[in-house]
């Protein structure tokens, strides 16, 4: 893997100065550690970089809501109602109720983020302990976790989100239980089995016999060697759970009326699109945009952890290319 | 093979029985559960404990899911507690609706997708092939409903060509024309839906094939490009295709809930989130039910399929999708 990347990278970035992993080191200097070297090739992928941007400027909104917000979103003002964007100091107008649309928005991505990334730690650290117990166990253990996945993976996450919603009722600490609870399979099964692999090596063997418990391989030596696929796994997560939060809350089976969140705008505009199209289109957009950046972030980790795949895909493309022109 | 399909089917019994215990635990165990629903408040004790007693819900739960086992098997999904309407009589027309909207969609998509996906691995990060990029990056990343609300927005309400919602209009019920002029919007959104994942899937499946060996070997001996990609890369590329398509084949009856309810379409997924308003427990088991058999069903014929294209793989190989 490290011999491929010195072969290939002068290839790939000729204007840069000689990356740091491609020099031969003074052995005296510690060789970058693997979250350099992929935070090295992430900040050289224009879209990863342009998603992380986008996304942290919706983190900070989200967190300086109080600040950024001109408006209290849930004031109603049944004067100002339906006002144009622009008009007075509403930036994109008002709602039916007079409420201001961009202190709604901004206020909606405290929760629509919220929602996103508490899933998605949650699904995480539940999807990694049953994958890991399962894959480094094995047996029984095994059996019994498997099953369990492939009873949750026989109805659709969005079907167990609207029955358990529905019956248990409509609370915030619900929705993101429920959101992890169905999202936690993948993450499982993508542990599982990477440990299956994992387990087999010979730095697993010698923790082994120098007297490792099995739960400080599991969590010191595995964990961490499994540890790239399951960030990318995370963050292409927190767009999905994102998106499950916007469908449930669209059905009204999410956050409830006093709380906003992008989805309860959206089910709100259909109501009114006679009168304010545009009110369905705001909140549509943050949502794209959010999942977009969060989308883009983790194929940027992924193609940063493995570049292999895509180089050799256009060498091939470009090997086709030369062949049918000569003629052949 | 025999024995491989025993096998899956005994495994698939075992998953849906689990589900049907599941689904039911977990409806008894919401607060309240059927007997709140079932059992009118304003009834004095006495009377309450003899309706209880009369629909079962005095009995313990383990005991009131065999009864309900029992009947489910013999086809009897039980009565719905408003109207006390069979459940069949409001599910079956509701699979029907579904499906009529889903095929039509998944087809469509279909003839889209494979072709396009086919053609993008043959002319890689060109002008078609980014294009597919950039619909399968917004397909994944756009609340479909939203992009529903828009099409409704634009198509019936700005331009007026398009009817907004439902199957049929009001006075055309069972008109086959009307009955396209309503599945457009609808089927737009679920074609968008799966050609984001249909077209990659199907591109990077041929773009495979293509790297093999024998490929370059048909290559070098000559073989026309255009035989090379349809008649050695394209059948072994479709294999892969195949499974997927047999593991979606659920969608066709479980249908696409958040696309239903914003064209009020009467299907599946729109009475399934009415059931579920209302807490209706019989309808949604016997929702809960035929979309796990559906399920379950799709992958075992995905499985299947998958041994029947590509001699390759062994029938007796062990664990499946396990």
């Amino acid at each position: 893997m490290s011999d491929m990347n010195a072969a290939t990278a002068p290839n790939v970035q000729p204007a840069e100065p000689m990356a740091p992993e491609n020099a031969p080191l003074p052995p005296s200097k510690k060789p970058p550690g693997p979250w350099k070297l992929v935070w090295q090739k992430f900040s050289h992928n224009p879209y990863a970089m342009t998603g992380l941007v986008v996304l942290l400027i919706f983190v900070l909104v989200a967190i300086f809501a109080k600040q950024v917000a001109p408006f209290d979103p849930a004031k109603v003002d049944m004067m100002n109602s339906n006002l144009k964007p622009g008009s007075g100091k509403h930036l994109l107008g008002t709602d039916e109720l007079g409420r201001d649309i961009f202190s709604r928005l901004v206020y909606s991505s405290r929760i629509s983020l919220m929602v996103g990334f508490s899933v998605a730690i949650i699904a995480v650290f539940l999807g990694s302990l049953i994958g890991a117990i399962s894959g480094y166990f094995g047996g029984w253990v095994d059996t019994i976790f498997m099953r369990l996945i492939d009873v949750m993976i026989s109805l659709p996450g969005l079907f167990i989100n609207i029955l358990v919603m529905a019956i248990f009722g409509t609370k915030m600490i619900y929705l993101i239980l429920i959101l992890a609870l169905t999202s936690w399979t993948g993450v499982a099964r993508l542990v599982r089995g990477q440990f299956l692999q994992l387990r087999e090596m010979q730095y697993v063997e010698a923790a082994r016999a120098t007297g490792v418990s099995s739960w400080g391989i599991i969590f010191r030596h595995l964990l961490r060697n499994a540890s790239f696929p399951i960030i990318v796994n995370a963050t292409l997560m927190v767009g999905g759970a994102i998106l499950s939060e916007s469908g449930l809350s669209y059905l009204g089976l999410g956050i409830q009326m006093p709380q906003t969140s992008w989805g309860i705008m959206l089910s709100n505009s259909q109501e009114f699109m006679l009168i304010n199209p545009m009110l369905a289109v705001y909140p549509g957009l943050c949502i794209l945009i959010v999942v977009l950046a969060v989308n883009f972030i983790g194929d940027g980790i992924r193609d940063a952890l493995d570049p292999r795949q895509k180089k050799s895909r256009r060498r091939l493309a470009k090997w086709r290319k030369n062949f049918s022109k000569s003629g052949i | 093979m025999t024995e491989y399909l025993i096998r899956r089917l005994l495994q698939s019994i075992l998953v849906l029985f689990l589900v049907s215990v599941a689904a039911f635990g977990l409806m008894h165990a919401a607060p309240g559960g059927p007997t709140q629903m079932m059992i009118s408040p304003g009834l004095s004790p006495e009377t309450a404990a003899i309706q209880k007693h009369n629909l079962g819900l005095d009995k313990p739960v383990p005991t009131q899911y065999v009864i309900w086992l029992k009947n489910m098997l013999k086809g009897d999904m039980g009565y719905t507690f408003k109207n006390n309407v069979p459940v069949g009589d409001v599910i079956w027309p509701a699979v029907k609706n579904t499906l009529v909207l889903m095929s039509f969609s998944w087809v469509l998509s279909l003839i889209i997708a494979i072709p396009w996906g086919i053609y993008n691995s043959t002319r890689e990060y060109g002008l078609s092939d980014q294009t597919a990029n950039f619909v399968t990056y917004i397909g994944f990343a756009m609340p479909t409903f939203w992009f529903g609300i828009i099409l409704q927005e634009f198509f019936s309400l700005k331009m007026d060509w398009l009817p907004l919602s439902d199957m049929y209009s009001m006075d055309k019920q069972g008109n086959v024309g009307d009955l396209f002029m309503h599945l457009i919007l609808p089927s737009t959104v679920l074609v968008l839906v799966n050609l984001a994942g249909y077209v990659k899937y199907s591109r990077s499946s041929m773009l495979e094939v293509l790297e093999q060996d024998y490929i370059r070997t048909a290559r070098a001996k000559g073989v026309p490009e255009r035989k090379v990609i349809f008649r050695h890369a394209l059948r072994n590329a479709l294999i892969p295709i195949i499974t997927v398509l047999g593991m979606d084949l659920a969608s066709l009856v479980a249908g696409a809930t958040l696309t239903e309810n914003v064209f009020n379409w009467p299907g599946m997924g729109r009475l399934f989130v009415d059931m579920a308003r209302s807490r209706e427990y019989s309808v949604l088991m016997a929702i809960t039910m035929i979309t796990a058999v559906a399920v379950v069903l799709g992958n075992l014929i995905a499985d299947i399929l998958y041994k029947l294209v590509d001699p390759r793989v062994q029938i007796g190989r062990k664990g499946g999708k396990a």
